[in-house]
């Protein structure tokens, strides 16, 4: 009787435990969540994630054959936006970022001459105006100059007074990170190019073509101990080897994204080649047999059957490969630098989702608030990646029979 | 005579690493005939089917000496080319093992691999192979789907479809019904009895009622070495040696 409650009271115990740990890992995931998304929802945007990062203030002037003319919006402005007809713009008062009074614009009309600018300083020569660019200062010849903090009603009021104007300061809009995405993007895809196929044919080689000897356990070895070498030193070792190799190779001057997806390249090896080989292995040998006795050859055999049928095991390894190239900041530091950047080349610096958020929080003070926000795109990236790639194989299983 | 003979077998003793799997191995397989092979688990009947297309060279520790001759040629052979005898000599498993693609691409794939690419002559390929494994009307207009959405029976039937389409010389079946039901079985006993008169067919079996309804040749084998080899009816009527007779009437294995 006592040896029987004696094992109740065990069991119970015991699976208490296993429902204990589950809450907790639980719990601490969804709170992890809940505070980046507490933190970082209010500057999400559409904005924040088209603009660039730099704001740059631009002083312009109309090209030749640009004029004032009549320009009538179908647009009605309540929200204190006032209209030029005259210029087809709008322009309202905003608070802008570090809190003070700016004039920003609302609406520009698709025929507006101001579409049309000519860059009075350095850099690029046409310019435009767009939605939410600040407006500084309108300057005049028959006119004093209309200034931010006179407020945009007055500015209106005396831009519309004048046939022409000989110079308008505008400032682009900043802070966005479409830099930062875009850059994350082309590591994606590049390191995808250079990883995936070195990677999978390794898996191939190890699990189809190689014997079961000393020298391929050794290598199985090798490959399992590069797994859970910290990433920084995958860095340093990009710096010293990929970054002059680049250098060498592109017009690059210094890091740069090829030199960070080559990087990531060897970081991910290890996975893919690892995740590629369970999935060959568990391609059923009656299908090698079934093919192999059929006159195939073991290349045959390898690329027509066993491959298609892993292909489910390798979209995982790719969106594991994903997943890291997303989240890698440490080995990314060296390998491609940590320089905010909108102009976005192959061969120049510039810095990956992951690692923007590590220079926003280098910041004095810690900018935790748009962190938050970009690791809020982050997960969102993740889960559409995910959920995609779950599709595509399942569409795949679906198309070989294979119910699941 | 000698011209009926596909398999000439001399002295053929197989090993997987120390382990002897066969021992003193001589038969001879004649043209158009239905062989079987039957006697207990592990007695070495298998073994001795995948010598005979090298299926056994994939099995790491295997290693064998003696002859098998395929016609007059020596298919161990350094020159022999491996890939070539597997298009003549085909084989049908235990379990059917379809690929996971649609039915026509699975009988379609041995003569791709030959590097057949005209689509009208795989077509015609295709439909031949099914003709001759009595699945062509079970399956006719619905040869783009998944060949796992057919019942077992098709898909053994298919399987050996499947080799019939690479237009081998032998076909080596590998207990082809044992995952199958009695009326799946049935047929594929049917379509076996009907393909010998255009193949040589080797079929190892558990089921010694199978052996008797359909072999011209049976062979015992009992721990690696051949206990007797005739003709079926001789051999289960009046079997030579006393382990035969024990085996045949159910005393052991």
């Amino acid at each position: 009787m006592s040896m029987l409650n004696k094992r109740k009271v065990y069991d119970i115990t015991m699976q208490s435990l296993t429902y204990l740990s589950s809450i907790v890992s639980i719990v601490v995931l969804l709170a992890i969540v809940f505070f980046v998304f507490q933190k970082g929802y209010r500057l999400i945007s559409w904005d924040l994630i088209t603009h660039n990062y730099q704001s740059v203030t631009y002083t312009a002037d109309l090209k030749e054959d640009q004029e004032s003319g009549t320009f009538i919006s179908t647009k009605t402005f309540d929200d204190g936006s006032f209209y030029s007809t005259k210029w087809g713009i709008a322009i309202k008062d905003d608070e802008n970022l570090i809190g003070g009074t700016s004039v920003f614009i609302t609406y520009v009309h698709p025929d507006s001459p101001l579409n049309a600018l000519n860059n009075k300083g350095v850099g690029i020569e046409d310019l435009s105006v767009d939605v939410d660019y600040q407006i500084i200062r309108v300057a005049f010849d028959g006119a004093s100059s209309a200034l931010a903090i006179h407020g945009a009603e007055h500015m209106i009021e005396v831009w519309d007074s004048q046939d022409s104007f000989r110079e308008l300061e505008f400032s682009t809009t900043g802070g966005g990170i479409r830099g930062s995405i875009i850059t994350t993007l082309y590591l994606i895809v590049l390191t995808l190019i250079f990883a995936l196929p070195i990677g999978v044919g390794a898996a191939i080689y190890l699990t189809e073509y190689a014997k079961n000897n000393r020298f391929t356990r050794f290598l199985r070895q090798m490959i399992e101990t590069l797994t859970g070498i910290p990433s920084i030193i995958y860095g340093l070792m990009g710096l010293a080897v990929f970054v002059p190799l680049t250098i060498r190779l592109t017009d690059a001057t210094g890091a740069n994204i090829i030199s960070g997806a080559l990087t990531l390249t060897v970081i991910l090896l290890p996975v893919i080649i690892r995740t590629t080989e369970e999935s060959l292995k568990v391609v059923p040998d009656d299908y090698r047999y079934a093919s192999l006795a059929l006159g195939a050859s073991q290349t045959q055999t390898t690329f027509k059957v066993v491959l298609p049928n892993a292909t489910a095991g390798i979209l995982t390894a790719t969106l594991l490969a994903i997943g890291r190239i997303i989240g890698e900041s440490a080995a990314l530091v060296f390998a491609i630098g940590t320089a905010v950047k909108d102009d976005i080349r192959l061969t120049e610096k510039s810095t990956s989702l992951a690692v923007h958020i590590w220079s926003m929080m280098t910041d004095e003070p810690a900018n935790i608030e748009l962190s938050s926000t970009i690791a809020l795109i982050i997960l969102a990236i993740v889960l559409v990646l995910n959920i995609s790639i779950k599709l595509l194989s399942k569409r795949m299983l679906r198309k070989q029979g294979v119910k699941k | 005579m000698n011209d009926s003979i596909v398999f000439n077998v001399k002295n053929l003793n197989l090993f997987y690493g120390e382990k002897q799997a066969l021992k003193n191995i001589e038969i001879p397989i004649y043209k158009n005939q239905i062989t079987a092979l039957i006697g207990p688990s592990g007695c070495g009947k298998s073994t001795f089917l995948r010598a005979l297309n090298r299926m056994n060279d994939l099995i790491d520790e295997c290693h064998l000496d003696g002859k098998i001759n395929y016609y007059d040629q020596d298919i161990y052979d350094q020159t022999m080319d491996v890939i070539g005898l597997r298009t003549h000599v085909g084989m049908v498993f235990q379990k059917p093992n379809p690929f996971p693609m649609s039915i026509f691409d699975n009988i379609a794939y041995g003569p791709r691999c030959q590097g057949i690419k005209d689509k009208q002559k795989l077509k015609e390929i295709v439909d031949e192979a099914l003709k001759q494994a009595a699945l062509y009307d079970e399956v006719k207009d619905r040869l783009k789907e998944s060949a796992l959405s057919l019942s077992g029976g098709q898909q053994q039937r298919l399987c050996i479809a499947r080799t019939i389409a690479m237009k081998p010389d032998v076909i080596l079946m590998d207990e082809p019904t044992s995952a199958l039901d009695p009326v799946a079985t049935l047929k594929i006993e049917d379509l076996v009895v009907e393909l010998k008169k255009n193949y040589t067919i080797i079929i190892v079996t558990h089921n010694m009622q199978q052996a008797a309804r359909i072999a011209d040749k049976t062979a015992f084998f009992l721990m690696g070495e051949l206990i007797e080899y005739g003709d079926t009816s001789t051999l289960f009527s009046t079997p030579q040696y006393k382990k035969t007779e024990d085996y045949i009437t159910g005393r052991f294995g």
